[in-house]
């Protein structure tokens, strides 16, 4: 084990990776010379050279077209959108290129490419660069999602997501970088995809929450704990596909769920994954599901406003007193 | 404030009952004044009953396809669905409701198929409950209308459902004693010849299938005799068993696992109601009935002895309900309190019978009405009743239609198959040699 910030563990998968397959590259706004805005492929030009770390142009529709294509390709290609607020942009290429080609090819092509992007408020960033749009791209069949809350996870998903054959896109958050968590040493130890963590063990109330909601859950536990409550925090790792054993193993014993994400609540994740507990899990509920998410509106730049609007541990905690009351 | 609405002068002044053909609203509908609130049959027309005022349906009464009173109050119309609280408590009032010179509440006449306990319940108003709630509730049996939703949501949980599946009944130490779960087919004991036509005989509360004797073994010597453990009787799993419909359910599950054709049904006092209401949906399986002081006839039953004999801890205590049962307390002596409290030593199964008197009998009421299938019977029918019957009222007899047969026993109390041997084996024999 070693003790890393999430960045570092992004930069040691990506590290690893590249030296493990030499048809692994990296390219997007900044990631070579300035190592990337959060620091994530620090270092890596100067020793896998400029053309496995490529620097490019601001045109996020351009990347990931070429993330396809460079797939399709026989690469691996790793892409970096800095903001995922931009994802928009990239969409033509996942929605009718990335996700389809495979089927419209009859499986002759593997779509191996990661997107790697980071999203999520709470440092005053506004209403454009502190967005959540995991319903986004998880609303692509076809695509992989995960979205994990802390270094080991971080390392061990992004190294199955560059191993993978289908194009996974990878959620990071802003405020995790600096976050720090043993990871495991080794240079094969892969965390897998479609597998969520129970990270904190309860018989309550369930709390289903990924990234750095996580952590806010695990907060919220602390909080409900005070009451005597005891709350199961799972922590999704993977949004697509869905874990739906360790969500029905959890509401078969907790009989009440809370569901948490940073995005907007209207056609949000959280509202996917109540539909799903509903759907499946219907006969073991004793409260509705409790969705906590971020209200429908713009993100606020005012630094009380932001904190006002985004999801919290207080608001978790109250929501499973509300579905436990 | 609730208005109660009837059929008044729709139903046709002449009628005595009427037809719930179809309900146009639901509780909780908000109706105009004039809307139509439920299509009734009176003599051979269908008519409509509106709305004499705005307001919120609060309560239905009347389940549709059931026969009611003509001047039973319909359901109620109250201003503000606040007044609708579905706490048992608090839905018992529409049942308070008086309307000079109607009946109070809707009873349908067929009330065993649409049971009307316990009658805190609105009949067809549906109670909000977490889905994880309902499922326990039924695999428990457990009727949720009795059960007190602790949430400031008003809906019924889980930690309710369980509540009222353990309510704690106190024994005699005052400790509180749980009410098992059990789940499994209900007893029969067989015995008796192999061939011949068949017995099923059907204990009253309290009681269990060996309290026949010496009935039983007389019949045994021609018929095959099946005699059943009520369930939290005898050799039977203990559980809640929710409402007397789902009593009916499961007697009804036992009997027809037996498949028997033509099979010669007797029931004492609660299994004699439950006698009838198999009869009613299995007439063609059965041949004849006989009703030992049924239940299900009247309203009125001995609440006392219902909860004394259920939870009575102590062979004394036991005794004093026993004699309760027989005209001749003599008949009472030592060794049939022994064997009596020893039929019932276990805290849980008297726990259980407890909760299962409280849950039929609530309020000291017989609350299913089965005058209705006695006069649908079909098949020979025979209605022995002791005159000196103290736990239910033998003139509740008296309205047995013509083509039963009455047998109304001076100097016997509600037991007359102790009492009366003889002579009930007699009017059986004689019934069964009839067909």
């Amino acid at each position: 084990m070693t003790l890393m910030r999430y960045a570092e563990a992004l930069n040691a998968a990506l590290r690893e990776e590249m030296q493990r397959d030499p048809s692994v590259f990296l390219f997007g706004e900044d990631v070579g010379r300035y190592g990337g805005v959060f620091k994530v492929s620090k270092g890596l030009r100067d020793e896998f050279g400029d053309a496995r770390v490529r620097d490019t142009p601001i045109s996020e529709q351009a990347l990931t077209a070429m993330a396809v294509t460079a797939a399709m390709s026989g690469t691996k290609p790793v892409l970096e959108i800095m903001y995922a607020d931009f994802l928009p942009l990239s969409l033509d290429a996942l929605i009718n290129q990335a996700s389809v080609f495979s089927y419209l090819w009859e499986g002759q092509v593997d779509m191996p490419f990661v997107l790697r992007t980071q999203g999520g408020g709470g440092v005053g960033t506004g209403a454009q660069h502190a967005k959540s749009l995991d319903a986004m791209v998880c609303h692509i069949p076809g695509l992989k999602v995960v979205a994990p809350a802390t270094p080991a996870d971080a390392k061990g998903l992004l190294k199955s997501a560059i191993r993978d054959r289908q194009p996974v896109i990878f959620l990071e958050h802003k405020l995790l970088y600096n976050t720090r968590g043993e990871v495991p040493d080794g240079d094969d130890v892969l965390v897998p995809i479609g597998k969520a963590k129970v990270v904190v063990e309860g018989k309550h109330v369930s709390i289903f929450a990924s990234s750095k909601m996580v952590i806010e859950a695990e907060n919220a536990a602390k909080l409900l704990a005070e009451d005597g409550i005891e709350a199961e925090v799972i922590d999704l790792r993977t949004l697509r596909p869905l874990d739906l054993d360790a969500i029905r193993q959890s509401i078969a014993k907790t009989n009440h769920a809370v569901v948490v994400n940073e995005g907007w609540t209207f056609c949000g994740y959280a509202s996917e994954l109540s539909a799903t507990i509903m759907e499946y899990c219907f006969d073991d509920l004793d409260a509705p599901v409790a969705r906590v998410a971020m209200p429908d509106m713009a993100i606020p730049y005012s630094e009380p406003l932001e904190m006002a609007v985004l999801p919290n541990a207080v608001k978790i905690a109250a929501a499973a007193r509300k579905a436990l009351a | 404030m609730a208005t109660p609405i009837t059929a008044g002068a729709v139903a046709g002044e002449y009628m005595e009952t009427l037809v719930i053909v179809e309900w146009r609203v639901g509780v909780g509908d908000t109706v105009a004044e004039g809307d139509v609130l439920l299509t009734i049959e009176t003599a051979k027309a269908a008519v409509d009953v509106e709305a004499p005022c705005a307001g919120v349906v609060s309560a239905i009464l009347a389940k549709a396809e059931s026969e009611v009173p003509a001047a039973a109050v319909l359901c109620l119309i109250g201003t503000d669905l606040s007044d609708v609280d579905y706490d048992g408590p608090k839905v018992a009032e529409p049942t308070a409701v008086k309307t000079p010179g109607t009946t109070l509440v809707a009873q349908p006449v067929a009330s065993f198929a649409a049971p009307q306990s316990p009658p805190t319940a609105s009949p067809s108003g549906r109670v909000i409950a977490s889905p994880a709630a309902r499922r326990l509730a039924r695999s428990a049996q457990l009727d949720l209308r009795m059960v007190h939703a602790s949430s400031p949501s008003g809906r019924i949980k889980l930690r309710d459902v369980t509540g009222a599946m353990q309510s704690a009944v106190a024994g005699s130490s005052g400790a509180p004693v749980i009410v098992p779960n059990e789940s499994g087919p209900l007893k029969v004991h067989r015995s008796g010849a192999a061939h011949g036509a068949p017995i099923f005989m059907i204990h009253g509360f309290a009681s269990d299938a060996q309290s026949w004797y010496p009935l039983d073994r007389q019949l045994a010597k021609d018929h095959p005799v099946y005699r059943l453990d009520l369930p939290n009787h005898g050799a039977s799993p203990k559980r809640p068993v929710g409402d007397f419909a789902n009593l009916v359910r499961e007697v009804r599950e036992a009997f027809d696992a037996l498949d028997l054709d033509g099979a010669h049904v007797i029931g004492h006092s609660l299994g004699g109601a439950l006698a009838l209401a198999l009869a009613d949906t299995r007439p063609r399986k059965v041949a004849s009935l006989t009703l030992l002081a049924p239940g299900g006839l009247g309203p009125r039953i001995h609440g006392d002895f219902i909860k004394g004999i259920a939870g009575a801890s102590r062979p004394e205590s036991l005794e004093a309900w026993l004699k309760v049962m027989v005209n001749d307390a003599r008949m009472i002596d030592a060794p049939f309190v022994k064997a009596a409290f020893a039929a019932r030593s276990q805290p849980e199964l008297r726990a259980a019978q407890r909760h299962m008197g409280e849950t039929l009998f609530a309020d000291g009421t017989q609350s299913f009405d089965l005058v209705a299938a006695l006069h649908r019977l079909i098949c020979p029918t025979r209605l022995v009743w002791g005159r000196k019957d103290k736990v239910l009222d033998w003139r509740d007899a008296l309205q047995a239609p013509g083509h039963v047969g009455l047998h109304l026993l001076p100097d016997v109390g509600h037991v007359p198959q102790l009492e009366a041997p003889d002579l009930c084996l007699a009017i059986i024999t004689s019934l069964i040699k009839s067909i």
